[in-house]
């Protein structure tokens, strides 16, 4: 620990900000006060040693002490599998993999019959096609069951398949729209979006990640195979980020997004349950319909990079339009490492990290603004070649939080007008709301929802 | 043509093995010959009728009668929507009949664009049938050719078969986002013609078809893609512009001919025609 730090987290504690770094606490200032402002305080993933006991929760994987942003070590095997039953649905608090696909569809379902219908099929694939086993092998003259990409058996390769669910599905059914979660909303144009059709909004997400980008394309083409009658599909856009083995010392960095610098060193600590209760996933806390407890809302914002403009910048101007220093993820105001904490009470002109610094708008760490984490689960993406001959590339942005409005919108409405939009242009994506997870065998995707809907047309005057 | 030229010519090909039959018993190919015929005396018709449609057709565009002449373009055209399933036994009057901008380089700039929807084209944009006189003979003399191979064509009966669902795939891929009519708007004229193509197959082969849950799926979805149809038909049997169909209307066509190109693939399988 640097002597810096400490002075922060010390001064953080000072007065009650709960955005001491939770590794400088374990290392030097651990106690009572420490192990407190653990659980009150804001733990952030780059804060949480390796070698912390994790709690417990349903998924082996979560417990493996990764972040959710770390860099993929590139150790991951096609063997690796992520448990698809449990209290939420996998993908959102899951380590994230090296490649990541989400896919947005229309959605046709004329009554909870069909919706259900849907679930249920949805969930038979997910539940084979993460856990893995034998294609069926059909007579010849049929046309195979399985696109054959992963050949006769299907390894898991650590894939999650996550299904959120759009506005237009629940507005453009007034049996579903009296249960629609209460933030869900068709995804604003905010101030610098210039939003291609073609590649927003839509009535059903699904967000494929695994090891290899095959595994994804593969799980995808099941899908439509599988569900033709329900599913049409609007758009999709694949992305992926670096594989870098762990330091000697196990330590792990963020990716880097295709700005060149690390990106998700800020989240939240996704192994920490507690904090994941609180700022992930919905419940009794939560001013939402029953059925959607042990579910989060999904902002998915498909965000164009002007790469070339980017690399002409004088590299002193690109860190403070971020805020942190590019070699190392470090903030501005010291230290060398990502995970150390900027101190911006220090800081009040913002004399070493400008007032409009994306990490200083996105997240100003106050008391105040501590309602409006979120943990970003990105991948980066490149499309090819504009008309213009310039590289189509950027970020697919993709962040989970229990509240939309204190989360996602709330920092995006700060964020409108910071220096970096000179350099980002966003043109899709979506806001869904990621349903509640499968408990056991037997039961299904959005039983919950189609429960409550059954009911109120059960309830019906006829 | 009479049914039984066509039924003792087929039932030879089929015995001799032709058209790829090979595999079957003869038992099972001979059950093939009377749906193959009957499907083969459809095109005939339809081939037939598309003369007749095309002659008056260019007749309109010859006069300089632009309002006829567009009036006449999605009638005429429903007939050879029709037989579109076995298309690539014609590949090259396809071609020359029903290809599109986007099958050339340069687009609407290129001369070689012609047929239909060259027609099309200069009809709607330019609302003229100035320079259209030497594309109007090619497409009827292209019409002709046509109506006079296809007593002699062989029919296999994997194309046939096969056709049905290789034509929802066309729907699915190239035509339910309106990309084959653009010009004109008269997308929906094809999307029936196109239904009433495949379903036919369907409906001939169904009897050897031992499956009736399968049987019963199919024919729902075909019925519904003629529900969502039915609200856009106008009272003289044609259509409204393909602009009014709604997002959700275009929805569900879309997701019901990609169920029906899912089942459909299943076809040539199930009769043994692998
Ligand atoms: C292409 C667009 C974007 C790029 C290149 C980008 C890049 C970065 C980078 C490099 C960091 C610092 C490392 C880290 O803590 O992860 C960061 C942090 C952050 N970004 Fe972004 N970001 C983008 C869009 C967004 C959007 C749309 C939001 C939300 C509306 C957002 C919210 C945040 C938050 C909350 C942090 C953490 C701040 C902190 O707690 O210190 N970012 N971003």
């Amino acid at each position: 620990m640097t002597k810096d730090s400490k002075k922060k987290a010390g001064a953080a504690q000072d007065y009650g900000c709960p955005y001491a770094s939770r590794r400088d606490l374990l290392f030097g200032l651990a106690g009572a006060g420490g192990a407190f402002a653990l659980r009150s305080g804001g733990a952030f993933a780059k804060d949480a040693p390796v070698s912390e006991p994790q709690k417990k929760t349903e998924r082996a994987d979560e417990t493996s002490g990764r972040q959710v942003a770390d860099a993929p070590s590139g150790s991951g095997n096609t063997r690796d599998r992520v448990p698809f039953y449990g209290e939420h649905q996998a993908g959102v608090i899951t380590p994230r993999p090296a490649t990541g696909i989400v896919a947005s569809f229309d959605v046709v379902a004329r009554d909870p019959e069909d919706l259900e219908q849907m679930f249920r099929k949805l969930t038979d694939r997910i539940a084979f096609l993460t856990q893995g086993g034998k294609v069926p092998q059909l007579d010849p003259k049929l046309p195979p069951a399985d696109s054959g990409v992963l050949g006769p058996v299907i390894e898991p390769d650590n894939l999650t398949i996550t299904v959120g669910l759009g506005n237009s599905l629940f507005e453009n059914r007034p049996w579903l729209k009296p249960h629609k979660p209460k933030q869900l909303v068709r995804m604003p144009e905010f101030p610098n979006d210039a939003l291609d059709a073609d590649r927003s909004h839509g009535d059903l997400s699904l967000q494929f990640s695994a090891n290899l980008l095959d595994t994804n394309i593969h799980a995808l083409r099941d899908i439509v195979k599988n569900l033709p009658e329900f599913l049409v599909m609007r758009w999709m856009q694949e992305g992926d980020v670096p594989v870098i083995p762990p330091k000697p010392d196990g330590k792990t960095e963020s990716a880097r997004n295709f700005l060149g610098f690390h990106d998700g060193s800020a989240n939240p600590d996704s192994n920490d349950a507690e904090l994941m209760e609180e700022v992930i996933w919905v419940d009794e806390k939560d001013d939402e319909p029953e059925w959607a407890y042990g579910g989060t809302y999904q902002a998915v914002r498909i965000i164009r990079n002007f790469v070339e403009r980017w690399d002409r910048t004088p590299l002193r101007e690109q860190e403070r339009i971020i805020g942190r220093k590019k070699n190392n993820g470090a903030p501005l105001d010291g230290g060398d490492r990502e995970s150390e904490v900027p101190d911006y009470a220090a800081d009040p002109d913002g004399k070493l990290t400008p007032l409009d610094a994306h990490i200083r708008l996105a997240n100003p760490r106050t008391e105040k603004t501590r309602e409006n984490l979120m943990l970003r689960r990105p991948f980066n993406y490149s499309n090819g070649v504009t008309k213009s001959g310039q590289l189509d590339q950027g970020l697919l942005f993709i962040a989970y939080q229990a509240d939309l409005d204190k989360g996602f919108v709330t920092v995006q409405r700060r964020l409108d007008g910071e220096p970096l939009e000179e350099y980002i242009k966003p043109v899709g994506g979506g806001f869904f709301y990621v349903l509640p997870g499968v408990p056991e065998p037997g039961d299904y995707l959005g039983r919950s929802l189609i429960e409550a809907a059954s009911k109120t047309s059960d309830d019906k005057p006829t | 043509m009479s049914l039984t030229r066509i039924l003792c010519a087929l039932t030879f090909a089929l015995l001799l093995g032709a058209g790829g039959a090979q595999a079957q018993s003869n038992q099972a190919s001979l059950e093939l010959v009377e749906p193959l015929a009957e499907y083969k005396l459809y095109v005939a018709e339809h081939t037939a009728s598309l003369v007749e449609d095309t002659k008056e057709f260019v007749g309109a565009i010859k006069d300089g009668d632009v309002e006829k002449a567009k009036s006449l373009f999605a009638p005429t055209r429903r007939n050879y929507e029709k037989i579109e399933p076995i298309a690539e036994l014609f590949a090259d009057l396809d071609v020359s009949m029903d290809s599109r901008a986007d099958d050339y380089e340069k687009g609407e700039a290129d001369p070689n664009f012609g047929g239909f929807h060259r027609i099309e084209y200069v009809l709607w944009e330019k609302n003229t049938t100035e320079g259209l006189d030497k594309y109007a003979d090619k497409l009827l003399a292209d019409v002709i050719e046509l109506d006079s191979r296809v007593s002699e064509l062989t029919f296999p009966p994997e194309i046939v078969v096969g056709g049905a669902a290789v034509l929802m795939e066309e729907v699915a891929a190239t035509k339910i986002s309106g990309e084959e009519d653009r010009y004109s708007r008269t997308d929906l004229w094809d999307f029936e013609a196109n239904f009433d193509g495949s379903r036919k197959i369907f409906e001939l082969f169904k009897p050897l078809i031992d499956d009736e849950a399968f049987i019963a799926k199919v024919e729902s979805n075909f019925a519904d893609v003629y529900e969502v149809l039915a609200d856009y038909q106008t009272e003289d049997g044609g259509f409204v512009s393909y602009e009014k169909l709604t997002d959700m209307d275009r929805r569900v066509l879309s997701a019901k001919v990609n169920t029906l190109a899912e089942e459909l693939s299943t076809l040539r399988g199930r009769l043994g025609l692998g």
